[in-house]
């Protein structure tokens, strides 16, 4: 479903992604992990159109969308989250929701129906996002005044708003408690069940070996290792990126 | 009735409301120009042609005005639009002194009724003679203006509440997060700049024809710097923030004796002092948001 061909990203010297190629399958919860600067978030801003690639190609579902301009790239099926929480602080938590709206439907309604509908239009499908990430009571609330946590809720639902094939998840539990973690997993997998593609950056080795399928390890922005939880698990090359050799 | 004083302070206040409203609508995208007076004197010329020179209904010239500045809005965004910041502001500022510049050569005349009239370089334009052919009094152009205020600031109000609306805020809060929310920045924001531009030839075409004459030099930089002051002080939460900006400027400071001479003294070190308090004006987003929250509260009866 998500293809990255020899893909590459220099900023200066620095080869913060280099020669990375993968393939997420779809249906697939796909888990990209590796120590601090191996180029994971890059990796994701690549695939969004954040900022252009050096070399190589993004694919999805065969088409090349290769330094796309973001807008298109969410119109294609890929939503996101970040791993330092975005939202738009001076709206409420349900117009967070309902401007991140992108379904084919809500594209179909034509320029007028779709962005001077009013303040209705729409509204049932964020009612069911609100009470997935159990934001049901806060909806009028500004962003900026709710909770760590329910901020982190927030910016999962608004991707999931855009009716997103593909959802990205930029370290989703950085700064969660194991509490909040496992709650995390919960709705992690109960999104595979309808169907959606996932591809899961992260540092919370529980989480991700948890609720992966399969997993890529980057370091220094070349992919160092591809396999299964287990088999990534007992990797001797993962080991030392992230523990060190045994004589250093 | 009301004075004359007092319908010359809220005739200025209005037409100075539109200035307002426009370089309002470019904040909230998340822009500030310095040039929205260019758009003023775009169309108190272009209105004034229409309606001195080829003898054009008010109504049909002042909408004549407003589309020419709206057109000239577009034609300003679409090379501006690959800047931002400091560089847009920078943009506006030389594209309005060089509209003004160039009002300083423009010469169009054409005899009417016997008469030379039209633009006449650094002369101004003299002879929008219209409020006294068709005998209108201040007092009736005053509504003519309120009107056109309450048809301007409803159809911001009514675009704020829509998802428009909300898209406009999410680009001038974090464009690159709009973008990851499948909005076009660009396009936004060039719509934006022409609607500002519309916006802000209503007024320079009321001011035309209101003052019956007009000349380069009215449409400096203060101008632009005052409809921009108005919203950072009256607030970016709602359309009603920028017309507040005015009715404390015009009708408190410029127009009570109490102030005179000190105006922009207390003008400057307010907007100064705000900057610093209450960066996004004093009915800030938050603050709309309280308000909201409390007529809901009434409404719903507990």
């Amino acid at each position: 479903m998500l293809e990255l061909r020899n893909l590459s990203k220099h900023f200066g010297g620095v080869r913060a992604v280099d020669d990375l190629s993968l393939t997420v399958n779809q249906g697939e919860i796909f888990g990209l992990i590796g120590p601090n600067g191996s180029g994971k978030s890059t990796t994701v801003n690549l695939v969004c159109g954040v900022f252009p690639t050096t070399s190589g190609a993004v694919l999805f579902e065969g088409r090349d969308i290769t330094d796309a301009p973001s807008h298109r790239v969410v119109a294609a099926g890929i939503a996101r989250t970040f791993q330092n929480i975005r939202l738009f602080g001076d709206l409420t938590v349900w117009q967070n929701l309902w401007v991140a709206q992108n379904s084919a439907e809500e594209r179909s309604k034509g320029w007028f129906g779709r962005w001077l509908g009013g303040d209705r239009t729409g509204r049932g499908d964020a009612e069911e996002l609100l009470k997935f990430a159990g934001l049901e009571l806060r909806s009028g609330e500004l962003a900026r005044n709710l909770a760590f946590g329910e901020q982190r809720r927030l910016e999962m639902a608004r991707a999931l708003a855009a009716r997103p094939k593909l959802l990205l998840l930029d370290e989703p539990a950085a700064g969660m408690n194991a509490e909040e973690v496992s709650q995390l997993a919960t709705r992690i997998r109960a999104l595979r069940k309808y169907g959606m593609t996932i591809l899961l950056v992260e540092h919370v080795m529980e989480l991700v070996m948890g609720v992966t399928d399969r997993i890529a390890v980057l370091n220094f922005g070349q992919k160092i290792a591809e396999g299964t939880p287990a088999e990534i698990r007992d990797d001797p090359a993962v080991r030392t990126a992230y523990l060190g050799t045994a004589d250093a | 009735m009301l004075d004359d004083h007092l319908i010359g302070v809220l005739s200025n206040m209005g037409m100075i409301s539109f200035i307002a409203l426009s370089a309002y609508l470019v904040l909230v995208v998340g822009e500030i120009s310095f040039g929205q007076q260019a758009f003023f004197a775009i169309s108190a010329y272009a209105s004034g042609i229409a309606s001195a020179m080829w003898g054009w209904p008010f109504l049909g010239a002042v909408l004549w005005g407003a589309a020419i500045a709206g057109l000239a809005g577009l034609l300003l965004a679409i090379p501006t639009l690959r800047i931002r910041g400091l560089y847009f502001a920078i943009a506006t500022l030389a594209f309005a002194e060089m509209v003004r510049l160039a009002l300083e050569i423009f010469t169009y005349r054409v005899e009417v009724d016997g008469e030379l009239v039209g633009p006449d370089g650094s002369e101004g334009f003299r002879d929008i003679r219209y409020i006294y052919e068709a005998d209108i009094s201040a007092g009736a152009f005053l509504l003519v203006i309120l009107a056109l205020l309450a048809v301007t600031l409803g159809a911001i109000l009514w675009i704020e509440r829509t998802r428009l609306g909300a898209v406009m805020r999410m680009v001038g809060e974090d464009p690159v997060l709009a973008r990851l929310q499948g909005v076009n920045v660009n396009l936004t924001k060039i719509a934006t700049v022409a609607a500002a531009g519309l916006i802000a030839g209503i007024g320079g075409a009321l001011y035309a024809h209101l003052n019956t004459y007009v000349e380069p030099k009215i449409f400096n930089v203060m101008l632009g710097v005052h409809g921009l002051a108005y919203g950072l002080i009256g607030g970016l939460g709602t359309a009603f923030g920028p017309l507040l900006g005015v009715a404390l400027d015009i009708g408190v400071l410029e127009s009570t004796r109490a102030f005179s001479g000190y105006r922009m003294i207390v003008f400057g070190g307010l907007v100064a002092v705000l900057l610093i308090v209450r960066p996004r004006g004093l009915l800030d987003e938050a603050a709309v948001y309280r308000i909201r929250r409390f007529l809901l509260r009434k409404d719903a009866g507990d």
